[in-house]
Parts: C-alpha cells; sequence; structure tokens
C-alpha cells in the first residue's frame, strides 16, 4: 500500500503546490487548515519551505537552490537583502546576530524564521535575479552538486557547468521527474580534486577517461546509490557505466526515471535509491537502464582520477577543501575564504558581494566544507583583495581549527536534532585554536558537527565525528556525542569509526586535545595523515587514544535544548514562546 | 567499533536510561536508548527497542533487541507501567 506521503502527493504536489504557496501567502498562516499541517508542510518541501520545529509554529525555513554552489555577486547581493528583510526572528542568535544565511553541505542557502505571508515578496526578489527556491527539498531532483569554480580551475578534466546547467534546466520544473520515491541526490565532478563528493550522492558523474574507436574521450564513470542517512551509510556503487558529457542528461534522466518507477513508495525508510542497489545488485541498475531507459549502448566504465583526489580525502599532502588562493585557468585567482560551520551574518553577506563586485568577480562559489569562493580576482588586485577587512573575519588562511568545522542546523530549529550545533561548534573552534596546540604540518582538521542520527552534518566522513547523544553529569541529563575517527572521502572513501560514545558536550574540546597529542606523539611522522593513524589502528587502540576531559571551556548549551521553544531566548520554556504568529511577528491567539 | 543499531533523534522515546546485560557468568552495565514504534501506515503491533551502549559491554556483541506487541499487550504493559510507577510515587511521598 503506498504511505501516506504518497497519498498526498497524488493529490498534489510539484508545480502546483506553488499557487497553493501564494494563495496561503495571501491568507495567511491561520488558512492553512490545522488538521492538514502535516500534509501541507510535506508539500511545501518541494518549493523550499520546511516548517520549523515545535514552539516555532508558523515560522519556516527556506532553502535556495544553487546549482553547483554558483552565483553571481549580484545573486549573493540579494540572498543578503532577502536574509535582512525577512529572516528576521523573535529572539537574535548570540553568535551570529538578527539575520544571517546558512551556507549548507549541499551547496544551498538557508534562511530561518520565514512568515508564509512573506513568500510572495521573496520569491518575487529571488526570481528577479534568477534565484528560486524550487525542488530546494521535496521527493524530487535536488540542487546538484559539484565544483563551483568548473570552467575556471586551473586543474580540471571537464569543464561540467555547461553540463550541470543542463541538467539543472531539463529537470527542475519537468512533470516527468517531479514526483519520485524520496529525495534524488545528483553530483558532477570534473575536476581532479574529487570535489563533487559523488560517493555520498544517489547518482554521481565522477570524470573519467575511456578509448572509444581509437579515440580518448573525457568522460564520467557513473556510480549510483550513495547517501548516508538512516544509519545505512552507502558508497555509490560502480554500475560499469561511462557517459560522454554530450549522454549525462539522458543517462541521468533514464536513471531518475528507473528510480521512479522501481524505487519503494511503501515505506520511506527504505525508499532511497541505494536500498534498490543493494537489492538488485550495480550489474542489475545496468541492465534494467540499458534495457528499459536508453535507447544506446552504453559504454562499460572508463579509467578514473580517484588517485588524485583530495577534497576531504584526509591527505597530508594536500588541503581538503578550497579555501586559500587558486589559479584560475585564465590566468586570474579565485579565493576560497572560510565560513565557520556556514553562517554568515546577513550584513556580511551583502558586504562580500559588494566586494566582490568592486573587484570584478563573475562568480560566487559555495562550497560542500560550508565555504564561500569569490571568483575572478587579478593579479594585480590579490593584495589589496587579501587585505580587505571582512577577510580576517572569513579567512583565506584560517586558523586550521576554524577551518574545517561544520555542523548542521541542530535544536536551534530543527525536529529531529537532540542538541544544540552550530553555535557550540564555533565556540568548541575557538576553544581549540585558543587553547590546543596544531599538530606540525596539520593545516586543515575536519571535525563535522551533527545533531542526530540524520547525518545532516556528514559526520561519517570526517577526522572526528561528533554526533548528538545525551549523557548523565553530576546526576543531570546532558547534552553528548558519539565520537567517530577517520572518515573520508578521496581515492579509498572510508566510513569512521565509532570509538566513543556519550562524551559530555562540555568534554568534547578535552577530548580533542588528548587525541591530537596523542597524534602527534605517536604518529609515524608528520607525514602520516590523522586519516592514516587512525586506520592504522584497531577498535580497542583506537578507544584508548583518549580519554575526554573537562578544561576551561564553558558550555552554555549543557542542557536539554530540544525542551525549549528556542535555545537562545532569555525565558526558554515552551510557554514563553510566542508563535504562532501572523505576519507581522505578532502572536496569534491560541485555539485553547 | 561497531556504530549503533538504533537510530536516535528528538523522536526517539528515551535517549538516555541506565540499563544491564546479565547471563551466565556476566553482568555489565551501560546507558541505554529505548524506543517505542509502530508503522507510519496502518500500524498492526507495536515494537520495543532497546539498545545498550555497545562500547560499555565486553560480554556481548553490539546489537540492538526487538519486542513485538499487540495492542492488547501494550495496553496490558502501560497498565503494570502505571501500576508500577503509582508505587514508586507513594514511596517518594512517604
Amino acid at each position: 500500500m503506498p504511505s501516506k506521503v504518497e497519498r498526498w502527493k497524488d493529490e498534489t504536489y510539484g508545480m502546483e503546490i506553488r499557487d497553493h504557496l501564494l494563495r496561503f501567502a495571501e491568507e495567511g498562516w491561520d488558512a492553512i487548515p490545522e488538521d492538514e499541517h502535516d500534509a501541507w508542510f510535506e508539500r511545501f518541501k518541494w518549493w523550499g519551505l520546511y516548517h520549523q520545529r515545535k514552539g516555532q509554529e508558523s515560522y519556516f525555513m527556506m532553502r535556495i537552490g544553487t546549482p553547483m554552489g554558483r552565483m553571481t555577486p549580484e545573486q549573493l547581493r540579494t540572498v543578503g537583502e532577502v536574509a535582512k528583510e525577512y529572516a528576521t526572528g523573535p529572539v537574535d542568535n548570540p553568535e551570529f546576530g538578527d539575520a544571517y544565511a546558512d551556507f549548507t553541505t549541499r551547496q544551498s542557502i538557508q534562511l530561518h524564521w520565514i512568515n508564509v505571508e512573506d513568500i510572495a515578496d521573496i520569491w518575487d526578489e529571488l526570481e528577479s535575479v534568477g534565484l528560486s527556491t524550487i525542488q530546494a527539498c521535496g521527493d524530487s531532483w535536488r540542487n546538484i552538486v559539484g565544483s563551483p569554480v568548473a570552467g575556471r580551475d586551473a586543474d580540471e578534466l571537464i569543464n561540467v557547468w555547461p553540463v550541470v546547467q543542463e541538467l539543472h534546466e531539463t529537470f527542475k520544473g519537468n512533470d516527468l521527474y517531479a514526483n519520485l520515491p524520496r529525495k534524488w541526490k545528483v553530483a558532477m565532478t570534473g575536476d581532479r580534486r574529487g570535489s563533487g563528493q559523488g560517493d555520498i550522492n544517489d547518482l554521481a558523474f565522477e570524470p573519467a577517461v575511456k578509448e572509444i574507436d581509437g579515440e580518448e574521450v573525457a568522460g564520467f564513470n557513473v556510480n549510483v546509490g550513495g547517501g548516508l542517512a538512516r544509519k545505512e551509510p552507502r558508497f555509490a556503487r560502480d554500475i560499469d557505466v561511462f557517459c560522454r558529457p554530450e549522454n549525462a542528461t539522458d543517462v541521468a534522466a533514464g536513471l531518475s526515471a528507473l528510480f521512479r518507477d522501481y524505487g519503494d513508495r511503501e515505506d520511506r525508510f527504505n525508499a532511497r535509491i541505494k536500498f534498490l542497489v543493494d537489492e538488485w545488485g550495480p550489474e542489475k541498475v545496468r541492465s534494467v537502464l540499458q534495457e528499459e531507459y536508453v535507447d544506446y549502448e552504453l559504454p562499460t566504465a572508463g579509467e578514473d582520477l580517484r588517485d588524485e583526489y583530495d577534497y576531504n580525502a584526509g591527505r597530508a599532502d594536500a588541503t581538503g577543501d578550497y579555501v586559500g588562493v587558486y589559479d584560475q585557468s585564465d590566468g586570474q585567482n579565485f579565493v576560497g575564504l572560510s565560513v565557520l560551520v556556514g553562517r554568515m551574518a546577513a550584513d556580511d553577506v551583502i558586504e562580500l558581494a559588494n566586494l566582490a563586485e568592486a573587484y570584478g568577480s563573475e562568480m560566487i562559489g559555495l562550497t560542500q566544507r560550508q565555504n564561500v569562493i569569490v571568483g575572478d580576482v587579478a593579479d594585480e588586485d590579490l593584495d589589496d583583495f587579501l587585505a580587505e577587512d571582512l577577510l580576517s573575519e572569513y579567512s583565506p588562511d584560517p586558523h586550521p581549527f576554524m577551518r574545517g568545522s561544520i555542523a548542521c542546523t541542530g535544536t536551534e530549529y530543527c525536529s529531529l536534532s537532540i542538541v544544540e550545533t552550530k553555535n557550540r561548534m564555533v565556540r568548541y573552534a575557538r576553544y581549540l585554536r585558543d587553547n590546543v596546540p596544531v599538530p606540525e604540518g596539520v593545516e586543515d582538521f575536519h571535525i563535522h558537527l551533527s545533531g542526530c542520527t540524520a547525518s545532516c552534518a556528514q559526520p561519517q566522513i570526517a577526522d572526528v565525528s561528533l554526533r548528538g547523544m545525551k549523557t548523565r553529569k553530576d546526576g543531570d541529563a546532558v547534552e553528548a556525542f558519539d565520537v567517530g575517527l577517520g572518515g573520508g572521502l578521496g581515492e579509498n572513501p572510508q566510513f569512521a569509526d565509532w570509538v566513543k560514545m556519550r562524551i559530555p558536550a562540555d568534554e568534547v574540546p578535552g577530548y580533542i586535545a588528548n587525541l591530537l597529542e596523542t597524534y602527534e606523539d605517536e604518529r609515524a611522522g608528520p607525514a602520516e595523515s590523522f586519516r592514516d593513524f587512525v586506520a592504522d589502528r584497531d577498535e580497542d587502540e583506537l578507544a584508548a587514544l583518549a580519554e575526554a576531559e573537562e578544561t576551561s571551556y564553558e558550555d552554555p548549551y549543557l542542557g536539554n535544548t530540544k525542551m525549549t521553544w528556542y535555545p537562545y531566548a532569555e525565558d526558554t520554556s515552551m510557554d514563553a514562546s510566542p508563535a504562532p504568529t501572523d505576519g507581522q511577528g505578532e502572536p496569534l491567539p491560541s485555539d485553547d | 567499533m561497531a556504530d549503533r543499531v538504533l537510530k536516535v533523534n528528538a523522536f526517539t522515546t528515551f535517549d538516555l536510561l541506565d540499563a544491564s546485560v546479565e547471563g551466565h557468568g556476566f553482568e555489565e552495565g551501560a546507558f541505554a536508548t529505548l524506543n517505542v514504534r509502530t508503522a507510519r501506515e496502518a500500524p498492526e503491533a507495536i515494537t520495543l527497542e532497546l539498545e545498550l551502549d555497545n562500547t560499555e559491554l565486553e560480554s556481548v556483541p553490539p546489537h540492538a533487541d526487538r519486542v513485538t506487541l499487540s495492542a492488547d499487550e501494550a495496553r496490558t504493559l502501560a497498565t503494570e507501567l502505571q501500576t508500577a510507577a503509582d508505587r514508586v510515587d507513594a514511596t517518594g511521598a512517604d
């Protein structure tokens, strides 16, 4: 029997949701029938809106999908202006102020505290510069990820930007692929860094070369069925298909139609294509694709470039991100700026856009490590650009502990999370920077902090993986983390080994300090990366590497932030919440 | 070391309980998660899931235990738990 969500989708889904949203925007929050909230909130996702958690009724998170994280300075400025005007809530965030934008691990932008009454105005502003919230969430083609500097990167096999634009234009707003059994995440990589992180996507195009009819062709190997969620992490499986760039749309159409037709619509827990690949095996995926969905003979896989991959690969000989100054193929430079936990104040977003424009940049890039790139900086302007005040906050040369951190949304807004995340990760990073020696040779150290087992911060592919839990300390329940070590992508992707459970949140910095001290003392030398160091040790050795410890670090969110209406409010109790509110933020009378 | 078997998020019934495992010749204590589950669609039974933190245990491999209850069985359990809770409360009130 089709699931409840499938029945809601059968009634109304896809493009038509827009008209309903515009109607609710006109009529106000109260016009959404209370007994239909679940159905409407599920549908709204397709147009990029997630209802926020308990205690924040009537407020939405809005996601804007930017293919490969690529934007113009004008688009970035518009994001900042929309954030400033519409993404403000009843209480400021103590670290980030009243308005900010989140850059996500899938190169999108998230804004919070959005009122449904403002949707039409926000869409007008976004769409006037070519931005959209279409299919940013929901069961369809999500934002396509890949390197934002495709076509500019001096170190790439294929410029995938035209191919990604074609995919984006073909599969956004396309009724044939609007209603899939579950989300459909696509990565396309044309560089030698592996920056698309295709291994953790439903469909991955990985750069490859193949000799066809005596000619060496640059294209892609096709992998299917990666993903981290549901405690069932999988790397995408090789289905032994090589794809020329001009065939990418056909192959992508075939595979997403295969998923549409054969994916599980009865059990959403089993719906992602990774489970179909488990069931069928890659050979059957290939044969069904060949026989039912494409009308040319699929070549077998070519030779990949995986041994060159360094993006989030935990290598000692290369940093695993885009932070820093890099050569463009046209002789100019792109500059990657570190944005701690991916959150940037709206004023800073606008200032960065203005700065980029002033330096003649035509491209801003959001990366999967929640950082931002400014492209097209000329050699003669580089020193001036690097000396700009804003770059002291968002540095191209940050301290290693300020560089590698990713955090999900957490209890601030998310219904699933059981711990506070972003502000805590900021505090961890600052503490580590100020108090913990960096092992010699370490330039970036990746800590991924996720609020629960849903894996939104990609905790399984970090040097240190932190995943929200609870523990008891001095008789009280406190927020805590399970700890994993040694995950990463690259030539041989590896999920983290989980080595500790329930470390109290205020003892995590002490644990990391002790861990790094052991690493520096016991590693073979600076050439042995942390990831290799972990890979060389067995379970017992890993568990014994370090102990948790209290330090001078203070954690203001140790209590149960899940039970607050907003963790940073003066009065955090659910009863103190002003929600639901009307379009002006005034509390609406409650029904009881 | 093995990952948790059960997912844990804000909808988990208990993410922090004291538990123990006992067998012939061994007994160990650990924190545990306990969750009540029913199918999203047309549920026909209730599942109780229990997992002790595997990092604390040496005597058993990482695992979770599940018990399936009918609606009547779940009500019987709930009644017994309620009665037991009342007795504990009464002790506290003494």
